[in-house]
């Protein structure tokens, strides 16, 4: 892995900017928002699509288990169901006021995704609860 | 494709490709952590290995994060549909259910990690800005904590039921 590999340019904050431009306003809502979404959506089980990989069946939408059908995959349709609606609010949030947004803390980008981890363990504990049958 | 090699063969292939690209993830992140985290003002010549390490131009590597990320991400979704039903099941029936689980828990954090990258690449992208040091310090930790996690519960699984099985 090269050093000098795309290394981006740095010439378009200055040092007294604080403010992002419209593709920061937009990346920054959508990495502080996309965690808290994936769990919401994981949660309540919204996924966008539903794909059945042993016979190649792709639906939209949640489809519960069919028989001969194989296991379903839901992830893929948690996903993009969190992108879309990350992306919608990255969006949204291009168009907020310059000082409504410079109110968010940027600490929420790295916070959300430590505050997920104890969620997601929780929301396994069928495996946990097999495991510990044994 | 698949008619010209074993469906093993074209799997592990993928496999391979998955892992090999993730190695050059991994080293790109933690290089980028270490300068984050434990930033080395001027290299004094003759520094250590572990200094070398750590004073490497850690802004270059963004955008190549980014993209070795996506495409690991997206060459992990592929195979993640044999696993499902080659790996997953026979694990599940031979009783792996904290294996199983840790593969759950990778595929979640995966997508948590992905939704990370346009702030991490914008953060890094504007690295001479000091309003962003501590959530570009945050967010670079955080990943690169992912990614390895990543890594780890993947080469584990891979291990628990055999290369090319």
């Amino acid at each position: 892995m090269s050093t000098t590999a795309s290394a981006p340019t740095t010439t378009q904050a200055t040092s007294s900017s604080a403010t992002p431009s419209k593709f920061g306003v937009f990346a920054i809502t959508f990495s502080i928002s996309g965690p808290v979404i994936y769990c919401l959506i994981q949660h309540f089980n919204y996924p966008l699509v539903t794909y059945w990989p042993a016979i190649g069946r792709l639906v939209w939408g949640l489809e519960a288990a069919r028989p001969n059908s194989g296991p379903n995959m839901l992830w893929y349709g948690w996903t993009l169901t969190t992108i879309i609606i990350a992306s919608a609010l990255g969006i949204a949030a291009m168009f907020l006021p310059e000082g409504m947004f410079k109110k968010i803390p940027l600490w929420l980008v790295w916070l959300f995704p430590i505050l997920a981890v104890p969620y997601v363990i929780y929301s396994l504990m069928y495996w946990w609860r097999l495991a510990a049958r044994q | 494709m698949r008619g010209l090699i074993s469906t093993n063969t074209f799997w592990t292939l993928w496999l391979l490709g998955h892992l090999i690209l993730a190695l050059g993830l991994l080293g790109a992140l933690t290089h980028q952590a270490m300068a984050v985290a434990f930033p080395v003002r001027k290299p004094a010549a003759g520094a250590g290995i572990v200094t070398r390490f750590r004073a490497v131009s850690a802004a270059g590597y963004a955008t190549a994060v980014c993209v070795l990320y996506v495409l690991i991400f997206l060459i992990g979704s592929f195979i993640y549909t044999q696993y499902r039903i080659a790996i997953r099941i026979p694990l599940e029936a031979q009783h792996y259910y904290r294996t199983g689980g840790f593969f759950d828990f990778k595929e979640h954090m995966a997508t948590i990690g992905l939704v990370l990258l346009p702030a991490y690449w914008y953060f890094w992208k504007n690295a001479q800005n000091p309003h962003y040091d501590n959530a570009r310090k945050g967010v670079t930790l955080v990943l690169a904590a992912i990614v390895w996690f990543l890594f780890i519960v993947g080469h584990v699984l891979n291990n628990t039921r055999g290369f090319a099985s």
